[in-house]
């Protein structure tokens, strides 16, 4: 008997369930994971290609990278063709390499999919598209899946954006290099469903009577809205659904830029124009490790010698030449967690050369994030004219996701619809659910 | 300053709108300026190391440490300041010649170059023991470094090549051995150990007549050998040092004693201090001592050439500083007499030299040794030597 399941391929976490038309089983893909049921979206290809994901990756990664020790080789990386007028000549180019790279880490697969200028990334000598990077997870995740259930797994019920990309064109592309990924990766049969549906579909298990249901999936890449009528299986009806590409990685990148570039100098000293440059790539986390070339060591070693800014120098040097990226965006987003619940936290990072230390508040938090609130209010309310429902007219809004638990969108919601009608779902499990549940059916 | 205000109206801000975080706050501030309390205080002592010298005087000390370690490594591997230039490096052709050095306590020592169809290495002929402990016998390359301990806890470094040879097969009287350092009044030769992975090694290891263990970390080699005195290691002034041996503190260490006790310790484990290891009747002694590798077989040989053999893992390793060791001498024959006289731990294509009291000196192999159970010799015996498979293999290939 063919087996299918769903799969919430997330932009920070993932999961997979099945259900058996009574019960949703979420598998334990992680078991290292606090949650086990719950598998962060990292991959980790060594240098012989043997790969890891979820707990294990980032395990693996830490073990091998940080704080290693680096050489450099200068590598044949092609040649460019010069023309002119009168002339025509080519030339090589030759980039520095780490030879000693024991692997690379890999996040944030499914934002990937949704940039148009990334196409995917030299790991040793082989180029992974981004297709050949969500393919290589899905592979992964799908065989651990096959070891709970103790069977194979032939058909997959993906979760996607409501949009991928404000572009058409983009938004296509995106679905289907994740379709052909998910095929490549061995499944058979492969379709779709929202994710907001998908929530709203968990949703519907627990409630006993026909409503008119906004969800509200605000995750680490997206916020996907749908206007719903749920409750009974005949009259279940999508009304609207919208998105915007606004999501807890961009609260990450707020908090970098407005909290933890000034460590490093930025908008306090100034610094010569390619140290900014290396400052200003800090918060965008494909970037960052592809700073550690000899080139920018020798810019960083000479301004420190020169005495300018050397502790924060010193700080930025030991972020990019010891392998402290990941640790880094943990740390922040761990901070923004943290905030969900508490009036106050430390975003810290300490290490050998490096003392990051930023008491953080609320309010601080609140207070940087406050534009994204205009624009997400702006989709919502967006979405609820275009589904023709009136504000009074909904009778309950299902938060979920991670970003959903961030009290200043908890507080627009109850202001909007009225703290009574706003729920709160299962923020990392219910897409997963409702994705086994439209597998199913 | 003006940003960090900022941050403080910022916290104040949070503090007004939710009172609960305030503690929170207060909480985080405080723990953070203790942090940087502790912080500040080990920055205070570090600066004061730097204003008095002390941290000067140590990276010195370590500098000359290093330098004096690839002199030794320099040495080892025969190159000079123009063969570092022209690397790769040449070895010597010393490298691979086998040296055999046997030594008693009044400093003097044989140093004789081996060959493949080595049996019978010699003989040593007049009054062969003295007084004395019976001499020791030591197989090293030509090229290692030794040092040369002394019952007083002075050290000493040689060359092996700066060491005269004597011609192999040849009989020889002590008057015509080396005295590369000659024993101070009062002093004996106690040991000589090879030197030369020093750098690779983390500790010098320390064992006493009597039983007492003390390591010292190589980092501290530098003063070590610029004082040429590692001191004793013996907690009893009748005791005396024994041996002297580089290692790691992932090693296990064994001694072996004449009454046929056997202990085996974790180097890790060892204190720094002199510390009594095994319980010794008052007429026991420490006869060997090594470090050995878990898949090697203990051979120890008794005055009469038996040879008695276990594995060394079988060896329980001792926690207790009281421990009395495991009996391979049984109560019934050590009333009969019987006692050891030399131990080592062997592997597979190992030799041993064995001297017996006549002075002969004869080369076996190690597995012969286990086959037969004993060892035919002129005489009692007196001492045995181990040669490594690896450096006898190093002399056949040449």
């Amino acid at each position: 008997m063919s087996l299918k399941v769903g799969i919430d391929f997330g932009t920070s976490n993932s999961g997979v369930a099945v259900f058996d038309g009574q019960k949703v089983r979420l598998l334990p893909v992680d078991p290292k994971n606090v949650l086990p049921e719950v598998i962060k979206t990292v991959l980790y290809i060594t240098k012989d290609y043997r790969t890891y994901l979820g707990h294990e990756a980032v395990e693996t990664y830490y073990r091998d990278n940080v704080n290693r020790q680096r050489r450099y080789v200068k590598q044949w990386a092609g040649e460019i063709e010069y023309r002119g007028a009168d002339m025509f000549y080519v030339d090589d180019v030759f980039v520095y390499v780490d030879e000693l790279k024991p692997g690379r880490l890999l996040q944030y697969l499914k934002t990937a999919l949704r940039k148009d200028n990334y196409q995917g990334t030299q790991i040793f000598e082989r180029f992974y598209s981004v297709g050949d990077l969500a393919q290589t997870y899905l592979n992964l995740l799908k065989k651990r899946a096959e070891e709970v259930l103790g069977e194979s797994i032939d058909a997959v019920t993906l979760g996607r954006p409501v949009k991928f990309s404000e572009s058409p064109e983009m938004d296509r592309k995106a679905q289907e290099t994740l379709r052909q990924a998910a095929h490549e990766a061995g499944f058979k049969a492969v379709d779709f469903e929202l994710e907001p549906i998908a929530a709203a579909l968990y949703y519907e298990q627990s409630i006993t009577e026909p409503q008119n249901v906004v969800i509200f999936d605000f995750g680490g890449g997206t916020l996907d809205i749908a206007v719903m009528r749920l409750g009974d299986a005949k009259s279940r009806k999508v009304y609207a659904s919208g998105g915007v590409d606004i999501a807890g990685s961009d609260f990450d990148r707020t908090i970098i830029e407005k909290r933890m570039l000034p460590h490093f100098g930025y908008g306090k000293v100034k610094h010569h124009p390619e140290i900014m440059q290396m400052i200003e790539a800090i918060p965008d986390w494909m970037a960052l490790p592809e700073l550690g070339t000899p080139i920018n060591k020798n810019i960083l070693e000479k301004a420190i010698q020169a005495k300018v800014a050397p502790v924060r120098l010193k700080a930025l040097e030991h972020l990019i030449y010891n392998d402290l990226a990941f640790t880094f965006y943990n740390r922040v987003e761990a901070g923004k967690i943290a905030l969900s619940s508490e009036g106050a936290t430390i975003i810290s990072l300490e290490d050998k050369n490096i003392a990051l230390w930023e008491l953080y508040t609320r309010s601080q938090f609140e207070s940087d994030i406050q534009h994204y609130v205009v624009d997400v209010e702006k989709v919502l309310l967006d979405t609820i004219a275009k589904s023709g429902f009136d504000i009074e007219e909904i009778d309950a809004v299902v938060k979920t996701g991670g970003s959903s638990n961030i009290p200043l969108f908890t507080g627009m919601l109850e202001r909007i619809f009225g703290a009574e009608k706003v729920k709160e779902s299962s923020s990392f499990s219910s897409v997963v659910a409702g994705l086994a549940i439209k597998a199913w059916m | 300053m003006t940003s960090f205000n900022k941050k403080i109206d910022e916290w104040m801000k949070e503090a007004e709108a939710r009172p609960a975080s305030a503690v929170a706050i207060v909480k985080l501030v405080a723990n953070r300026l203790r942090e940087l309390t502790e912080r500040n205080e080990e920055l205070l002592s570090e600066n004061i190391a730097l204003e008095n010298g002390t941290r000067v005087e140590e990276y010195q000390k370590r500098i000359a440490h290093l330098e004096y370690q690839l002199e030794l490594l320099k040495r080892r591997f025969g190159v000079d300041e123009g063969t570092l230039v022209e690397f790769p490096a040449t070895p010597a052709v010393e490298a691979s010649t086998l040296s055999l050095l046997i030594y008693n306590a009044r400093g003097r020592v044989f140093r004789l170059d081996l060959d493949e169809d080595a049996k019978e290495i010699g003989q040593i002929v007049g009054d062969v023991v003295g007084n004395d402990e019976p001499p020791r016998i030591l197989a090293v390359p030509a090229n290692e470094e030794i040092c040369l301990l002394f019952t007083s806890g002075r050290i000493e470094t040689h060359s092996v090549s700066n060491i005269p040879t004597v011609e192999l097969g040849g009989k020889w009287d002590w008057s015509q051995a080396a005295l590369p350092d000659e024993p101070r009044a009062g002093e004996l030769l106690a040991c000589v150990a090879p030197f030369s992975h020093l750098p690779l090694s983390d500790f010098f290891l320390q064992i006493s007549r009597r039983g007492c263990a003390k390591k010292n970390m190589t980092s501290l080699a530098q003063s070590i050998l610029g004082n040429h005195y590692i001191g004793k290691g013996a907690l009893q002034k009748s005791d005396q040092p024994f041996d002297l041996m580089l290692c790691h503190k992932q090693d296990t260490a064994i001694f072996v004693t004449y009454e046929g006790k056997v202990i085996a310790l974790d180097v890790d484990d060892l204190s720094y201090a002199i510390e009594e290891r095994i319980k010794l009747s008052t007429t026991d002694y420490v006869i060997a001592s090594f470090i050995a590798p878990v898949d090697a077989t203990l051979l120890c040989v008794t005055q009469t050439g038996k040879v008695i053999q276990r594995e060394s893992k079988s060896i329980d390793t001792s926690k207790s500083s009281t421990a009395k060791g495991q009996v391979l001498i049984p109560p019934s024959r050590l009333e009969q007499g019987v006692r050891f006289m030399g131990a080592a731990a062997v592997q597979d294509g190992d030799r041993v030299v064995v001297l017996d009291a006549t002075g002969r000196l004869n080369l076996l192999e190690a597995e012969s040794m286990t086959g037969a159970g004993s060892i035919e010799a002129g005489g009692l015996i007196l001492s045995i030597g181990r040669i490594p498979a690896d450096s006898w293999m190093n002399l056949v290939k040449v």
